[in-house]
């Protein structure tokens, strides 16, 4: 079959908020941009699904006519952002994000921007409304774009990015594309694990291909899992619905044996981690710990009701947040009815948010010549654990990224394929086809799944992270070679692209579960059962990961460090959370 | 009902393979509160890896608005359309299918 080729200047892999920011900037620099998306333009990804919030400091805010705090600073969000991520932040990135979001906020107004709700330092907005709002800027700025196709592995020249190989996922036929510079856009992998937060596209090609590129991965081990996932009924799996009523009306969490398991802490932090997004990393860990107890229920979860809340305040924030009861097309009357009679429904974490990624520096460069990265995909400015905006975090850094990259694109040369190497590659991606081996990649896929989401989740120890790894080699080793796809057809055939994402799932998952088996404390969203302690001795180092000749080679370096001095000492888990919680700056707004 | 199975007919067709379409039959498990498209995923992940539904990019939560299709008869969306016994799965347009339920662009 011939391979379809094209050219550009600036390619974007990914069609999230980072990837069409960065495709406008480096379009309205002057040079061509090409923009994939593994999904259907402005309708794949995190970043339709989030709610969404665009947070800021509220003296910028009220600079651009918004009721933003005018007692609120930069350095003061800066202050949350850092001490939010318990010091493990790149204050570079940190810096970046508080400088460049009120330029991106004047942005998205002039772009017609419709504001849902507001408070002293955040606008809301739904992530479906960004999108066709960012899709219809690219159009007109004359962005190139393709959907619904699937960047397979980045070409190489010198060790310089030249452009990549692609698979239209509809037709079966490969693309080959040659660009000047790469901005990696591809957002998370959340398909590694199950249950999760939905969306199927996200299985972490980009950043595997980038490591396999030469990056190096940083804080691969932080993984954001969300609270208060519904995990009945299957229907609704997946869905925020009640992470959101909680955040807002409250509610109760009961185990098994039917106690709050949540009284067990301290109210303080019980207070500020149930009541703002701190919610995520602790009550995920509570809850994880009761299943891991054996108090959960039969789907791994624990119980949710309405509690000492009367109906009426719920249903009047309820039908606030899901008007009709309506949440997108999801119908929950019948969660309506069970909240006002009093009925639990089960829920638990699942993976929302990747706080590692490519490590780049503030220019969004990743050390390969031309690659750049933006977005969740990279190691961005949350360190170990996320309560501010990922929102804001991928138009700025989208916005930043594109523009170095078209400055790049417009210094170096237009390279073709090799032509010999996009052979190799093809041969390679077409193997699941040639049924030589008996594996089918779904349901290796689906143990995979389960297994990273009780090994890797929200509590974690030593012997079980090995376990993991062991089991992650021997996939890779007897599987991962032999997946097959039933059907050779090559129009719309899931089991070959399922094969195609495993090995990158895999890849990840080795070397998240091995930088959280070398962090032998507990930071963030990372809690070792087995080392409970906060080391800020030993510890305030980011993880790095390469590939090497024999595997994965895994160190650290320091964190990134400007202006805000970290803590020294070693400090128990709990303990550590209630003085980030409490080191929150005097500003008004959620977060 | 848990505990018991349903019967789930499933529209085939691959233009570059098939004169015709036909459909498929499958045993699937029922739990209550399942969709359409968690019977298609029982199928695909246990019964049928050669099926073809709109999921590579599917947001199963009724986000997307991706996963049109009949469910014995009558369009909606596969992922928020409740199963309560046999079922019917076809795509909404049968002239523009690329493959079983998945179809062209519009379609
Ligand atoms: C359910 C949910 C709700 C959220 N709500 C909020 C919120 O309210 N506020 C907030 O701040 N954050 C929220 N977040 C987080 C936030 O949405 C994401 O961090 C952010 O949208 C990521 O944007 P992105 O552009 O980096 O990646 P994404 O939006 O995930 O986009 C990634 C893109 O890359 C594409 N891609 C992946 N692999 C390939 C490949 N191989 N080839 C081509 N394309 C590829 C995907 O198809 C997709 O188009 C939420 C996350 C989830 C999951
Ligand atoms: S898969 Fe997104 S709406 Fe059904």
């Amino acid at each position: 079959m011939p391979i379809q080729k094209i050219e550009t200047d600036v390619l974007v892999i990914g069609g999230g908020g980072a990837g069409f920011r960065a495709a406008i900037a480096a379009r309205e620099r002057g040079v061509r941009a090409l923009l994939v998306s593994k999904g259907p333009l402005a309708r794949c990804g995190a970043s339709p699904m989030a709610g969404a919030d665009f947070t800021l400091d509220g003296a910028s805010m009220n600079g651009l006519g918004r009721d933003g705090d005018t007692n609120d600073s930069m350095d003061k969000c800066f202050n949350d952002i850092v001490t939010q991520g318990w010091f493990l932040n790149n204050q570079k990135l940190v810096r970046h994000y508080v400088e460049t979001a009120p330029r991106l906020l004047k942005d998205l107004m002039d772009y017609g921007i419709d504001i849902k709700l507001s408070d002293q330092r955040m606008i809301f907005f739904s992530g479906l409304h960004l999108m066709d709002i960012l899709l219809k800027k690219a159009r007109s700025v004359g962005v190139d774009l393709l959907e619904d196709v699937m960047v397979l592995e980045l070409l190489r020249r010198d060790g310089g990015v030249t452009g990549a190989l692609c698979l239209g996922i509809r037709t079966g036929e490969f693309i080959a594309v040659s660009c000047r510079a790469v901005v990696m856009a591809s957002g998370g992998w959340h398909k590694a694990f199950w249950p999760n937060t939905g969306m199927r596209d996200l299985s972490g090609e980009g950043m595997a291909m980038a490591q396999r590129a030469g990056a190096t991965l940083g804080n691969m081990e932080f993984i954001t899992f969300c609270c208060n996932i519904m995990y009945e009924p299957p229907m609704w799996r997946g869905s925020l619905a009640p992470y959101m009523l909680g955040l807002i009306a409250g509610g109760r969490l009961c185990n098994r044996k039917g106690e709050e398991f949540l009284k067990q802490y301290d109210p303080s932090v019980v207070k500020t981690g149930t009541s703002t997004e701190w919610n995520k990393s602790f009550i995920s860990m509570a809850s994880m710990k009761e299943v891991r107890a054996g108090n959960g229920f039969e789907n791994g979860g624990v119980h949710f009701d309405r509690g000492e809340v009367s109906w009426d305040l719920m249903k009047m924030i309820a039908t606030f947040i899901f008007p009709d009861w309506k949440y997108k097309a999801i119908d929950l009357s019948e969660w309506g009815r069970m909240l006002e009679a009093g009925e639990p429904i089960e829920v638990g974490p699942a993976v929302e948010y990747f706080d590692g990624g490519i490590i780049v520096n503030d220019r969004f460069e990743s050390g390969v010549p031309g690659l750049y990265a933006a977005g969740e995909c990279c190691l961005g400015a949350f360190g170990s654990n996320r309560v501010f905006s990922a929102i804001t975090e991928m138009l700025v850094q989208g916005l930043t990224a594109g523009e170095n990259a078209a400055a790049f694109a417009g210094g170096s040369a237009q390279v073709a394929p090799d032509a010999s190497l996009v052979n190799a590659l093809v041969h390679a991606a077409e193997a699941p086809l040639a049924g030589k081996g008996n594996i089918s990649p779904a349901r290796a896929r689906r143990i995979i799944q389960e297994r990273a989401h009780a090994q890797l989740g929200p509590v974690r120890n030593g012997n079980e992270l090995s376990d993991f790894i062991a089991f992650l080699e021997r996939v890779r080793a007897n599987e991962l070679g032999s997946l097959t796809a039933a059907s050779p057809g090559r129009i719309y055939n899931k089991e070959w692209i399922d094969a195609l994402e495993l090995g990158n799932m895999v890849q990840l998952l080795e070397v998240s579960a091995r930088c959280a088996l070398a962090r032998t404390e507990s930071r963030g969203v990372h809690f070792r059962e087995d080392c409970p302690v906060t080391d800020n001795d030993a510890w305030l180092k980011e993880s790095t990961a390469t590939i090497g000749d024999g595997g994965f080679d895994i160190g650290s370096r320091a964190a990134t460090v400007t202006s805000m001095s970290p803590p020294g000492g070693k400090v128990p888990y709990l303990d550590m959370m209630k003085r980030m919680m409490e080191s929150h700056s005097d500003t008004g707004g959620k977060h | 009902m848990n505990g018991d199975s349903i019967r789930v007919k499933v529209f085939r067709f691959d233009p570059s393979r098939d004169r015709e379409p036909y459909y498929s039959d499958y045993s699937v498990p029922f739990e209550k509160g399942m969709s359409a498209m968690d019977a298609l995923d029982y199928i695909y992940q246990n019964l049928d890896g050669g099926i073809a539904y709109y999921d590579h990019a599917g947001c199963s939560l009724g986000i997307c608005a991706r996963c049109t299709g009949r469910v014995n008869g009558k369009p909606g969306l596969i992922c928020q359309t409740a199963v309560e016994g046999d079922i019917v799965l076809e795509p909404v347009n049968k002239d523009k299918v690329i493959k079983d339920l998945v179809t062209r662009r519009g379609g």
